[in-house]
């Protein structure tokens, strides 16, 4: 159990690291790779048990893309499948007792956020050129104030959406553990489920959104 | 709490570098395998579309071959009717034909018995005659004793009934 809100780092090259935070995010890396290994370690066209599992979500993931992109968007299908993955794991993985998630830093939540604007404007500006940046000044000129707040805040709320509810979760249940006797795990264990459900929510929440954003970048405006 | 260090950026390629990794890793194959899997089942059921109309066809072919069957059976139990028939025909006719020339050959040995039985009443009443002649001849006294004669002549051939056979 660590202390909350004081992070263990390290110097590297002149660079502040969140050691916990980095230590984290490899070992739940390296789970979303075990899952993709299990899954893929014996492809069967009757699909069974992790390949099953792996299978549905990207089936799922894909027909999420495919409708909210487009077909151009095809290509952008396992940033989106290792989003919700990577996600999910981190979200859960801080339920472990002694471990941390990832995202309960906003480093790391941040981090996403803001590669995710990245890669939509990027990609606006690659597959749309001049069209994507007229499309902040429409209706009147003057309303490229209110599209710029609004591309500033995305990851911003993005990032601290699930920032502040991974890293809730985990302090209600340090507090729970030294508040409620051990002889009464009710408390623990029902908050325990309810941030199972968060941490899946959230990840939910995250993958949409970015396919939401995305989607301004590489849909075509006609469609 | 919430400070921002260099942790970002290295988050930011940590996930990047796990977007390749799972890219290669699971992605790839699964689409693949779902690509493969799709076109698999597409083949099943244009295979299973296709052997339901060939059954379809043997089907029809058999049902065919069946009537087909069904009315050659029909004409063969028609010929047969109708040789049986003609058959039973042809005896009728010629037991008809037997019954005919048995009638024939009966009424001709009828007749030919007729004739011999006349032949022989007729010997038979000429040698009557002679000897009622002879009767007559020897007690010829009167006519009247002639006449009482003959018809008592007479009265015994009714009476043998000689008469009665038909001429």
């Amino acid at each position: 159990m660590h202390e909350i809100g004081v992070r263990e780092t390290v110097q590297f090259a002149g660079l502040t690291f969140n050691w916990e935070t980095l230590v984290m995010t490899w070992i739940c890396m390296a789970i979303c790779l075990i899952i993709a290994v299990l899954a893929t370690r014996n492809l069967k066209m009757v699909p069974t048990g992790t390949q099953n599992v792996v299978e549905a979500l990207i089936v799922w993931l894909r027909e999420q893309v495919a409708t909210n992109l487009g077909p151009k968007g095809d290509f952008l299908c396992p940033l989106i499948v290792t989003l919700f993955l990577f996600l999910i794991v981190a979200n859960w993985w801080g339920l472990v007792p002694t471990m941390a998630s990832p995202t309960n830093d906003l480093n790391t939540t941040f981090g996403l956020a803001l590669l995710i604007v990245l890669i939509v404007h990027v990609l606006g500006l690659y597959m749309k050129g001049m069209h994507y940046i007229k499309h902040f000044f429409q209706p009147f000129p003057i309303f490229v104030v209110i599209n710029v707040i609004e591309e500033v805040a995305k990851p911003i709320t993005l990032a601290f959406r699930l920032f502040g509810n991974i890293l809730a979760g985990e302090i209600l249940i340090i507090i729970l553990l030294k508040l409620v006797p051990i002889w009464m795990p009710i408390p623990s264990v029902i908050w325990l489920a309810f941030s199972i459900f968060i941490g899946g929510v959230q990840a939910f929440i995250f993958t949409s959104l970015s396919m939401a954003y995305l989607a301004n970048a590489v849909k075509d405006s006609e469609e | 709490m919430i400070d921002i260090n260099a942790t970002l950026l290295a988050q930011m390629l940590n996930f990047l570098l796990l977007v390749i990794l799972l890219r290669v890793v699971a992605y790839k194959p699964i689409v693949k395998m779902l690509k493969e899997r799709e076109e698999r089942i597409a083949d099943s059921i244009k295979k299973a579309d296709d052997d339901a109309a060939a059954a379809e066809a043997t089907l029809k072919q058999y049902q065919d071959q069946l009537a087909g069957a069904r009315v050659k059976a029909q004409e063969i139990i028609d010929k047969a009717e109708k040789r049986t028939r003609e058959d039973h025909e042809a005896s009728m006719q010629t037991t008809r034909a037997e019954i005919d020339q048995m009638k024939h050959a009966a009424q001709q040995e009828i007749q030919r018995e007729r004739a011999l039985a006349v032949e022989k009443l007729k010997g038979q009443v000429a040698a009557l005659s002679i000897a009622a002649a002879e009767k007559i001849v020897s007690k010829n006294i009167d006519a009247a004793e002639n006449e009482a004669l003959i018809k008592e002549f007479i009265d015994q051939l009714d009476k043998d009934k000689i008469g009665d056979l038909p001429c």
